[in-house]
């Protein structure tokens, strides 16, 4: 079988959790895994890569410091036309999106974005993916190539333990003139406000259940109630309900507390990725096929106007008992 | 009918920049791309006889909700720095009541690509009639929505740019026109709500993330006004595309099927009225020392 | 600078107005924003004023009572000045994101609550209704327009659900139009949206006329008084439930057994007193049932104080932090003793029980339709 390249992600001195991620799922498929590494001055992604790569194409140029599409797209162009690989995985991230669909373009590859599931027929890949915001799964059956491009959504594969020793092999940039007609400028953190959602230790999280801010009152009760801080999901955020820094998902931030208590969250994967390491999870939702309810621990599948108001009573109850 | 906005137009001095928006001049020639879809946010979605689609009979239909954030930059733009858009979708005539929409909002003019042939693209198959389409026109940007409410590809913008060869970003939540409108600061939203900011020249394609700006309303009179503008219909042949460029023979895959995701482990559901199911949470709230 | 070929001293007759000031006196916003419509009525006949003056936010705080009209010695509307300002920002496109959403969703879904149409028969739960069919052979009576606000609201859906009971137990002959049933469009128009109206109007009356019934009966004020005065060609006599609740009680076909052993007051919605002179059927309705000690308001009637539900303001944000009048409304019927406050309207339900809320007296009084009242006293 022919090589499998994976692209590693990183940013501001961290590898992201996908990038081992996909050399796992890769390991499993056959076939030489190859992780393509472009950065400077990272060596250290570059030995970790080691662990679970056969090998690892090192590529260290301040070109690449900070990440810029034109110069990876570039980059890779070459390394593809040189090494021949059957199949490569990007991240299906902010980076991976801006980069996958050029670079299918330019090398003619068939691209599925956003892949959940991976099964090969011999050097095919067999991609699932979703459609409706995670409400159907959809079996994609790819026009045959001689290589392949997919994008895999982040937690696809597990990170088991490092199991191979990859042999790192440094590359010249094979990116010759500098690219203008892009370039990084720099980073901005989002705005911190008066609550870190990450330190809470309890959240009650308000999703488009919620239909207009006039209601988020009984919500904020409940979360009173409880002594829990708000978290919102992006459609309560994007309406200017709740400030962008309450914002759990993909965009937002990944929070981890005793309790994450969803109402009106569908639970799309978007916000499910940023909660779902939560130790106790609720939703209240009054749609029983919301995928939220496969994440939860409880559940109660009812109008969260008729319950919250409840919740919060009872909750008032028992702690002044 | 569009009043104050042409007003600031006339003359317009940057402190310290010195560059001057007049009407003709340094006018921002843009195209934005709108996909109309399914609402499927609040319905309940079925995967309809053939399996490879779902029954949208009883779904109500609009913009993709990204296409909206796109087209009000487009206008705010434009209002900014004086120019054009010109409204572009591929689809049938259903899809005429978004175009519409997007011209009574401050578009100028329109094009609807479609065809038979078109049925079953995937995001690369509609990104090549987009290009055909857009190829021999002037602009300066090229706006899409970063990705689709129904399939999700995130693929348009970026293989769009590919195939016009001009640079792109996605994901952007954050635009300003620089200097004398030769290039652009733009800002991606990543992971964890970080910005990364870049500078990029124009011509380009920028796929628009929501919650860039507040779209405006589209009123119903406008709607019907802007009915008056002609959509200038394309088929494959008019763009010069071959069938098998497009549609599902162009595209780089194809839905084989749907299927329902399986649920992992369910919630455990607490049964009853909202006084009993309300009771027994604060309950296991309790014994798990949460209050 | 006007949009339409009639100018807005043509349109509403602004030189009739003689600036008495009895609309501004008997304006209950007036109490709480800047809103002074006897201003609007004189600096809208400088056609060069009206963009700026269309920018201005209090315009919004009008709920559309009507107690203006009603006051002026002129005969003239000074609500619809503010109406046609509205439309002006309407045109623009300048509108606050809520009453955006709510317009996109009436055009959309048929409804302002962003809610899909397909969930409007959700209400019904396991009662019976009957869904009519267009161009029936046999008539039916009466022809049930829900409401957007009680198929879709949780709260109000209680209401809608204790008319079927009254309805059932009444043994009135009555069907709903279905998942086709669209929005009025009362708010529509008071929001500005003139042209979404037009629309509201020509498919409601094609789709209510298609129906072999004898009359359209109505839960809310707002429907009904659109309905009734402002479509054109239909075909239906409308009423409003309270006037065939009470023909029914009337004519002994409803058997109230149950008592209800409260204070009840009644609060005139503005849409069905003051805009329809529907004061006595509610009041009979409610003093005939068992237990109930009725007693009245200071302010009602003609003088009852509207509750800011109307002229779109359930999707509106007022710039003004100042008590609002549902909060007076409420207290006062606390001061006075009562333990319910009887309503007639979605809006006014809504509204006055969001006001028990915020001043914390939600466990003393309770707000209730009419027809809750009645399904319980069945």
């Amino acid at each position: 079988m022919k090589d499998i390249f994976v692209l590693m992600e990183h940013r501001r001195g961290e590898l992201r959790d996908v990038s081992l991620e996909m050399l796992c799922g890769a390991a499993q498929l056959g076939g030489n895994v190859v992780a393509v590494l472009l950065g400077k001055g990272v060596d250290s992604f570059a030995e970790k890569a080691a662990g679970y790569a056969d090998k690892v194409l090192y590529v260290d140029d301040p070109m690449f410091e900070n990440y810029n599409s034109e110069a990876y797209q570039k980059a890779l162009s070459a390394l593809i036309k040189e090494n021949q690989p059957g199949l490569v995985l990007i991240g299906n991230t902010a980076q991976g999106v801006d980069l996958a669909p050029a670079l299918a373009v330019e090398l003619g590859a068939p691209l599925v974005t956003d892949i959940i599931a991976l099964e090969m027929e011999g050097e095919k890949p067999k991609p699932t993916r979703q459609f409706y915001g995670g409400k159907l799964n959809a079996h994609m059956s790819l026009k045959d190539a001689d290589m392949y491009i997919l994008t895999v959504r982040e937690a696809t594969f597990q990170v088991g333990d490092p199991s191979k020793s990859g042999e790192i092999v440094k590359v010249e940039n094979p990116v010759k003139e500098e690219i203008t007609y892009r370039k990084f400028v720099e980073y901005v953190e989002p705005e911190v406000g008066e609550v870190d959602i990450t330190q809470s230790t309890m959240l009650v999280g308000v999703g488009r259940g919620i239909r207009e801010d006039k209601n988020l009152p009984i919500v904020e009760e409940l979360a009173k109630a409880l002594g829990a801080d708000l978290a919102a999901s992006r459609a309560v955020v994007d309406a200017g309900w709740l400030p962008p820094d309450r914002q759990v998902g993909i965009s937002g931030k990944t929070v981890k507390p005793k309790l994450y208590l969803a109402v009106g969250i569908s639970g799309a994967f978007q916000h499910v990725t940023g909660m779902k390491g939560s130790e106790l999870i609720v939703a209240i939702n009054k749609d029983p096929d919301a995928p939220i309810f496969s994440i939860a621990d409880y559940g109660i599948v009812d109008d969260l106007f008729k319950v919250v108001p409840k919740l919060t009573e009872k909750i008032k109850e028992l702690k002044g008992a | 009918m569009i009043r104050a906005f042409f007003l600031g137009l006339s003359s317009q001095v940057r402190e310290g920049g010195g560059w001057i928006s007049g009407r003709g001049e340094e006018s921002m020639n843009m195209i934005v791309c709108v996909k109309r879809v399914p609402d499927t946010a609040e319905s309940e979605v079925h995967i309809d006889a053939s399996g490879r689609d779902i029954d949208k009979s009883r779904l109500s239909f609009g913009i993709n909700e990204c296409d909206n954030y796109a087209v009000e930059e487009a206008i705010q733009i434009k209002e900014k720095l004086g120019g054009k858009v010109t409204v572009i979708s591929l689809g049938g005539k259903e899809n005429d009541e978004v175009i519409r929409m997007a011209l009574a909002k401050g578009g100028d003019d329109a094009i609807r690509l479609d065809d038979p042939a078109f049925a079953g693209s995937d995001g690369f198959a509609v990104a090549k009639a987009l290009a055909a389409a857009i190829k021999d026109l002037e602009y300066d940007i090229v706006f899409t929505g970063a990705l689709a409410d129904d399939d999700g590809y995130a693929v348009v913008p970026v293989a769009l740019a590919e195939l016009l060869g001009v640079p792109h970003a996605t994901y952007v939540k954050d635009l300003e026109i620089l200097e004398d409108g030769k290039k652009a600061r733009v800002g991606r939203e990543l992971e964890g709500g970080l910005m990364e900011y870049l500078e990029i020249e124009l011509p380009c394609v920028l796929g628009i993330q929501t919650g860039i700006n507040e779209p405006r309303y589209a009123s119903f009179k406008g709607i019907k006004q802007a009915a008056k503008k002609e959509i200038v219909v394309k088929s494959a042949a008019d763009l010069g595309l071959d069938p098998s460029e497009v549609g599902e023979a162009g595209s780089w895959a194809v839905l084989e099927k749907f299927s329902v995701p399986e649920v992992g482990e369910m919630a455990e559901i607490l049964e009853g009225d909202p006084e009993e199911t309300a009771a027994k949470l604060a309950q296991i709230l309790k014994e798990k020392g949460l209050i | 600078m006007s949009t339409e070929e009639i100018s807005f001293i043509e349109k509403y007759d602004l030189l009739g107005c003689i600036q008495c000031g009895r609309c501004t006196g008997g304006c209950p916003v007036s109490m709480r924003t800047n809103l002074n419509v006897r201003r609007f009525m004189y600096d809208t006949q400088n056609e060069e004023r009206l963009e700026e003056l269309s920018e201005r936010p209090e315009i919004w705080d009008c709920t559309t009572c009507y107690t203006c009209a009603a006051r002026c010695p002129k005969g003239l509307e000074p609500l619809e000045v503010l109406i046609g300002l509205r439309s002006l920002q309407i045109e623009e496109g300048r509108v606050q994101p809520t009453v955006r959403d709510a317009l996109e969703s009436i055009f959309k879904d048929g409804n302002p609550w962003g809610s899909p149409r397909a969930k409007r028969l959700d209400w019904i739960g396991d009662l019976d209704v009957k869904v009519l069919e267009p161009e029936a052979e046999e008539t039916t009576d009466v022809l049930l327009f829900v409401c957007c606000t009680d198929a879709y609201d949780p709260r109000v859906m209680k209401v809608a659900q204790s008319l079927v009971k009254v309805f059932q137990a009444a043994g009135v002959d009555f069907g709903i139009i279905g998942e086709d049933e669209s929005c009025c469009g009362s708010e529509v128009r008071r929001l500005g949206e003139e042209g979404l109206f037009e629309m509201c109007d020509e498919e409601n009356v094609e789709l209510l006329n298609s129906f072999n019934v004898n009359r359209v009966v109505t839960i809310s004020p707002h429907c009904y008084n659109t309905l009734k005065k402002e479509y054109h060609g239909l075909r239906h006599p409308v009423l409003h439930y309270t006037e065939l609740v009470a023909q029914l009680l009337e004519d002994g076909k409803l058997t109230l057994s149950k008592e209800i052993n409260k204070v009840v007051t009644y609060h005139d919605p503005c849409f069905l007193g003051k805009q329809n002179s529907i004061y006595d059927e509610p009041r009979y309705i409610i003093t005939r049932i068992p237990g109930v000690e009725f007693r009245e308001f200071d302010r009602c009637r003609e003088r009852s104080l509207c509750c800011e539900g109307g002229g779109g303001k359930m999707w509106v944000e007022s710039e003004s932090k100042a008590e609002r009048l549902a909060e007076i409304r409420v207290t006062d019927a606390k001061d006075m003793g009562a333990e319910v406050i009887a309503v007639a309207c979605p809006f006014c339900l809504l509204t006055l029980e969001d006001a028990t809320k915020v001043r914390g007296i939600e466990e003393e009084m309770r707000v209730a339709d009419i027809l809750e009242l009645l399904a319980e006293a069945l």
